[in-house]
This record gives structure tokens, sequence and C-alpha cells, in this order.
């Protein structure tokens, strides 16, 4: 059979089972294209990159205005735990941060969702390239965007409400990119529960809450009980809110937050082994059991 | 035949309220047939609430927020936030579930068929309206009772002076609800309309603290918002704050709301079931 067939055949054949890095990182780069033109072609992002980032902020903000008191008598406590004055500064880098690490971990598992959702999974799942640089493809517009939605939320705090930042932008850099393999390897994990679970959404809601709660968002870790305190050291978003308050309120240079981004950088190591590994699993198992397209 | 005719035709006010009470039952039914979901609205404020409860404490010595009751009146931060979270879910129900009800017929492929029922259409939002109190009702019930095991709530006031306030609060909520679901029929895509402006109209409200403590430029919307009026009541009959205004001017301004709402809802309502019939949209999504 093999011998009737031409050398083109044979060559068309080969070149449509063959896959190389190249390959690969060109799969990549038409994904990410995808992703950006389906994220211009939805222009209702612009409202939620205008309200968003001042939005989820003000009601912790308000809270704290009402809790520090019309006199500021509720400052000199919040003084004493934090080590600042500058609660405002305190809870807009915590949200915002939070924000940013969320969407992150997330991320990953929401496309995959949507794709199962629009019902083109299935069909991308067949193309032979990587399903783990597919994944990763949704990743630089989602950065890029999220550097726009933080840029507005600074840019929205000093206008509305004066915030006062202190900031080191190479730091604050290095911290963002120190967090990514750890929140990207966590988002691997997470996506491995989206082919898992067809209704994943009250479960991710619930771990995304406790998240919240455990990395002290809007306060430092030493009001919670000494339980909690131990399970927050051990998350990422913990290390990383610590980690950028240092670097956007105390101007914290690099050298001073080595031991953290050390941190950062095995936890990266860790969750991005994990979640290969998890995600190549789960995935391979659904697609044995034929549940990839279904929800 | 005419006599089948004439039955047929012939709607009065006991079938009516038969069709209420099967309205109703289907919602409730429909709404419980997800008890996932229906944990979910009871753990999703717990989770909200846990933060603010922690930064509370950030910010007050031996578990009293002195800096807070310079605003609101009392040192206990938790049992405002705590009512303010439970007054939150009818808001929450109002803009997803009223607004989105005829929506989601729509996509269920029902609406067409329930719209052609000899029944005044208003009735379908009003079951839905019985329904979703019930329901939050029960979900504030249970939330409140949980938070109060947690974090402690101490309703020092009348509590039946709070429950006759929180009537025509509630009344003219859903009365807006009526109104906004017709809005969102006609604009199809509404979840950021929905997210945003239950989050907004929440913020502005004061769930979640004093309405004083807001800029100068926001205080403007937030008191041209009845329904910071009635949280401000609630509390200020509860749990003995600072009110905005006399108690007795908030309930006027509320009884107004309520009877406002439930006639501007209705215009709307009414006002969309002409343009979707003359259209002959009320099939397409």
């Amino acid at each position: 059979m093999q011998s009737t067939l031409t050398n083109e055949g044979l060559v068309a054949a080969r070149s449509l089972s063959r896959t190389s890095l190249l390959a690969h990182l060109r799969a990549f780069w038409a994904v990410t294209w995808r992703e950006w033109y389906h994220f211009v072609r939805y222009p209702t992002w612009v409202i939620a990159f205008v309200i968003w980032p001042i939005l989820f902020p003000a009601m912790y903000i308000m809270g704290a205005f009402s809790l520090a008191g019309p006199q500021g008598t509720g400052i000199t406590r919040f003084t004493e735990v934090t080590g600042t004055a500058n609660y405002l500064g305190y809870i807009v880098v915590g949200t915002t941060v939070w924000m940013w690490a969320n969407t992150m971990l997330w991320n990953t598992g929401l496309v995959l969702r949507e794709e199962r959702m629009r019902g083109t999974l299935e069909s991308n799942w067949m193309s032979p390239t990587s399903r783990f640089f597919f994944v990763l493809g949704a990743g630089p517009v989602h950065a890029a965007t999220m550097l726009m939605f933080v840029f507005a939320t600074v840019v929205e705090f000093r206008l509305f409400f004066g915030t006062q930042f202190n900031a080191n932008l190479g730091t604050l850099l290095v911290v963002a990119l120190c967090s990514m393999p750890a929140l990207y390897g966590l988002g691997f994990s997470f996506a491995s529960l989206v082919i898992t679970a067809r209704e994943a959404n009250t479960f991710v809601f619930l771990i995304r809450g406790l998240v919240m709660i455990f990395c002290g968002i809007t306060y430092p870790l030493s009001v919670m009980p000494a339980w909690m305190q131990s399970v927050s050291t051990w998350l990422p978003p913990t290390i990383i809110i610590r980690a950028a308050r240092a670097a956007a309120l105390n101007n914290a240079p690099l050298s001073s937050l080595t031991s953290d981004l050390t941190l950062l950088l095995i936890h990266g190591a860790v969750w991005l082994s994990l979640g290969y590994i998890l995600f190549t699993l789960i995935e391979r198992s659904a697609r044995r059991k034929g549940s990839l397209g279904s929800y | 035949m005419v006599h089948q005719d004439s039955s047929l035709a012939r709607p009065s006010i006991r079938s009516h309220l038969r069709a209420l009470w099967f309205i109703t039952v289907n919602n409730w039914k429909h709404h419980w047939r997800y008890p996932l979901n229906a944990v979910s609205e009871v753990l999703q404020p717990l989770v909200w609430l846990a933060p603010v409860y922690f930064m509370g404490q950030a910010f007050s010595v031996n578990g009293k927020a002195e800096g807070f009751a310079g605003y609101a009146g009392t040192s206990d931060y938790m049992s405002f936030i705590i009512l303010g979270t439970a007054l939150s879910n009818f808001i929450m129900a109002v803009f997803w579930g009223m607004g989105f009800s005829l929506k989601w017929d729509m996509d269920g492929g029902v609406l067409e068929a329930n719209w052609l029922a000899p029944l005044p259409r208003p009735l379908l939002l009003m079951g839905k309206t019985f329904s979703s109190v019930a329901t939050t009702l029960i979900t504030s019930l249970v939330m409140l009772g949980i938070a109060a095991s947690i974090w402690g709530f101490h309703p020092t006031g009348n509590v039946l002076a709070a429950v006759l306030t929180v009537v025509p609060l509630l009344i003219g909520l859903y009365g807006f609800g009526f109104a906004f679901a017709a809005l969102v029929l006609l604009l199809r895509e509404a979840n950021t309309l929905v997210d945003t402006g239950s989050f907004v109209v929440q913020l502005l409200a004061g769930a979640n603290f004093p309405v004083n403590v807001l800029p100068k430029w926001l205080l403007p919307l937030s008191l041209a918002l009845p329904l910071t009026y009635g949280f401000d009541a609630v509390r200020g009959w509860l749990l003995k704050t600072k009110t905005l205004l006399p108690l007795q001017t908030e309930i006027v301004i509320l009884v107004v709301f309520m009877f406002l709402m439930i006639f501007l809802g209705l215009r709307a309502f009414n006002a969309l079931e002409r343009h979707v019939r003359r259209k002959g949209t009320v099939g397409q999504y």
C-alpha cells in the first residue's frame, strides 16, 4: 500500500503528523492571535477596565474609611498591626494584586471551559499540537490586558482618592515575573478540574473565596488565628501580595525580597510540574472516556 | 362547542390565583432542584464576610471598633455588616433572579408558550417574585444564623419595627425588578450591566459601611437612592445606629418608593409587552 504513494503524498502525510518545537510555537502564536482578536472583537471589556479596578476595592476602602473613624482613631491600631498608616495604599495594592493573581489562576481553566461551551474544544484537541502550548497560548494576551488593568487602577486611585504609592517599578516587575510560574502551575491544576467536573462553578467560587480569605488582601495575617496563618504561608498569592506591597508602597529594593522571590520560584517549579503532570493525566483520561466535548 | 370556547377564554380571579400559585410553585421547585446552587447562595455571602471581619479586626481594639462607632453610632461592626449582607441578598435576587427571569424563559424556549396563556402577563413575574422572596428569605436567615454563630450578631432594638420597615423596601425593590426584567429582555446580553449594576447599588446603598463615609462627589448619588434609607432605617430599628434622617421620614420615603416602583415597574413591563407583540420577537434570542 505504501509503495503506491507518491513522494508528494508521503511528504504531505508526514508533515501532518510530524510535530516539532517550531510547529508548537507556531500553534502557540496562532492561539495568542486568536485570543487577541477575540478580546478586541467584544469592546465591552472597556467598561470592565474602567469600572472594576475602582469598584471592587471600593467596598473595602469605604469599609476601611468607616473603621478609621472621623477622627482617625482606628488608624493607630492599623499602624500597630501592619507597620504602615497608609491603609488606602495597603488595601489598593492587596486587592489589585489579588484580582491579577486570581484571574491568572483561573484563566487557563476558564479558557478551556469557554472552548467546551462553544463546542470547539474537541476539534482543537484533534489538531497535532501540544495541548500544553494550546492552553498556554491565552497567557500573553491575558498578561497584557492585566497590565492595562493595573495601570488603570493606579491612575484611577491617584485621581479619585489621591492614593500615595512609593513604588520600585523594577522590583514590582520582577515580583510579577517570579509569580507567573506558580500561578500558571496552579492554573493548570485547576484546568484539570474543569476537564473532570462538568459544572465546576460552585467549587471554583468556593476555592477562590477561600484563597481570598487566607491571603490577606485587606489585612495583615497576624489578625487571623494561628492555624489560618500557617495555611496562608503556603499559598503563593500570600507571598505575592506581601512582596508587591513592599515594592509598591515602601520602595523595597530587590535585595530585600530575595527570600520571598526564592519561595515564589520554588512554588513555581513545584506547581508547574505538578500542574503539567495532572493536566496531562486527566486530559488523557478524558480523551479515553470521550468526555472532552460534553458539558 | 360554545361552552368549551367560553371555558377556555373565560379567565376569572380564581383562575388567575390558581395560575399564580402554579407559577410560584414552578419557580420554587426550580430553585430547589439545584441544591448546590442553594448552598452556594448561603456560602457566597459568608465567604465575602470573612475578609471584612478580619479587616475590622485590624482596626479594632478588644473587638470594639471605636473609629467605626464615630460614624455609625455603634461599635458592633459585624452586626452592622451581617445585617447589610442579609439585605443585599435581596438586591442580588432582584438583579440576577428577577432581571434574568424572562430572559431565561426566552432562552429555554418557553416564554412564547407562557405568553400565549390566557393570563395577565405580569402574573408571570409576580409568581417569580413570591418564590424569590421566599427562597431569598430562607437563604438569608440560614446565612444570618451561620454568620451569627461565627462572628456574633446582636440585635438590641425593635425586631418587629425592623421587619415592618423591610416590607415596603422589598415591595419597591421587586417593583424595580419588573422594569429591570423588561430591560434585560430587550438588551438580551446584559451580564455586564447586571453584574456592575448590582455591585454599584450595593455600594451606594451602604451594604457594608455607613454611607456618610462616601466621598462628597458620590454621596448625593447614594442619598438619591431610596434603598439607602431602607438599609439605614432597618439598622436604626434593629441595632440602634445613628440614622441619616429621622426614622419616620425614612419610612415615608420607603412607602413612596414602594408605590412609585410598582407603578414604574408595571408601566415598563406593559411597554415591553406591547413592543415584543408588535415586533413578534418574543420567541427570538
